[in-house]
């Protein structure tokens, strides 16, 4: 799924947050447009509401440089979090390479989580996808709430197979949003290079 | 493949970068992209007085996810997509034909030009890109990725990110 440019000698990948409102999508890639330097990123898109929530998409471009003489990019969106913006999810989901599942420690966001993890396994299979098919982790995010729930739990939900890479973050402050996306790259590379 | 790019290399490459000039010639466009459907930039020609454009990586996105969204809309109300889809500010506009079902071809322009000949030769070009695609071509280069490709590209996301582990 990635787009290999032979002529630009580009190689493209296309990671994308999922999860429900308010579990802090904009909040990674705010973040990470923050703390990359300026020659590795382009300009941050964002189409919000009036209210600063995501209406369709964010959008952050990565430039990691050049491995075996292909320039090495990641485009990084985030998709719309709230319910009834499911017809936008689905169209970002199209061509991904990845996803980082953004989850909320919040107690009464469980469900919300679990009913968003749902939709994005509805959604991949509009394209015949599934999350077996695609590098995937989840980034377990507000871990400094006070009620925050156990690691455990919310894994019990979400991933009960134990299988997939979870990591506690605070992403308003820049603690575990680097991890999440380094690890889901590695994932995509590698399935690159075994395809390749 | 579930979303397969325009396969453009070689000198086929080159002959489409030649109809993109073209085109912009033809039209006095300021710039001609291909992007495919995910919003990547596949090709890309600026004519030779227009000014610096914007990022075309936001463009691209943009341009695909507005094409996207608009065929949505169109199949809302039973249509299969809706065939003509200009964008006209008051200083720039952008024209959008479909390149087969990977690709789009973008057409900015701005006030020098006259939209009919913007739209004219913007399908033309498409049709000429198709001729292309159809042609008889050499075999398609191959990835060669060694095992050091994938630590190479993750030592370079250290170096942008900086070694981190989990906390």
């Amino acid at each position: 799924m990635s787009t290999i440019n032979f002529s630009a000698r580009e190689i493209n990948f296309k990671i994308v947050y999922y999860g429900c409102g308010l579990s802090g999508k904009t909040t990674n890639l705010k973040q990470i447009f923050e703390h990359v330097p300026g020659e590795s990123k382009g300009e941050m898109v964002s189409l919000q509401t009036e209210d600063e929530r995501t209406l369709f998409f964010d959008f952050l471009p990565l430039d990691l440089g050049k491995v075996n003489g292909f320039k090495t990019r990641f485009h990084l969106y985030t998709v719309p979090g709230q319910v009834f913006y499911n017809s936008s999810r689905r169209l970002i989901l199209r061509g991904v390479d990845g996803v980082v599942f953004v989850a909320d420690s919040a107690p009464n966001r469980l469900r919300a989580n679990a009913e968003s993890l749902r939709n994005l396994r509805e959604n991949l299979d509009e394209y015949n996808l599934t999350l077996g098919d695609l590098p995937y982790v989840i980034q377990l995010n507000k871990r400094d709430l006070p009620d925050a729930l156990p690691v455990d739990m919310v894994r019990s939900v979400l991933d009960p197979s134990g299988t997939v890479p979870v990591f506690e973050a605070v992403a308003a402050e820049f603690q575990g949003v680097v991890e999440p996306l380094k690890a889901v790259s590695k994932l995509v590379l590698e399935k690159l290079a075994q395809k390749a | 493949m579930l979303e397969p790019s325009l396969d453009l290399y070689g000198e086929t490459f080159e002959r489409v970068e030649a109809v993109l000039a073209n085109l912009l010639v033809k039209s006095h466009g300021r710039y001609a992209l291909i992007v495919d459907r995910k919003g990547f930039v596949l090709a890309h020609q600026r004519a030779v007085w227009a000014p610096k454009p914007p990022s075309l990586d936001s463009l691209a996105t943009l341009i695909a996810s507005n094409h996207s969204a608009n065929l949505a809309i169109a199949q809302l109300f039973g249509e299969n997509a809706f065939h003509e889809s200009v964008q006209q500010g008051t200083d720039v506009g952008t024209y959008v034909e479909e390149l087969g079902s990977e690709a789009l071809l973008v057409t900015v322009f701005d006030g020098s030009a006259a939209l009919g000949k913007v739209k004219l030769f913007t399908k033309l070009a498409v049709e000429r890109i198709r001729e292309l695609l159809a042609e008889e071509r050499g075999p398609a280069p191959t990835l060669n990725l060694d095992e050091g490709w994938s630590d190479g590209a993750v030592a370079l996301m250290d170096g942008l990110f900086g070694k981190r582990t989990q906390p």
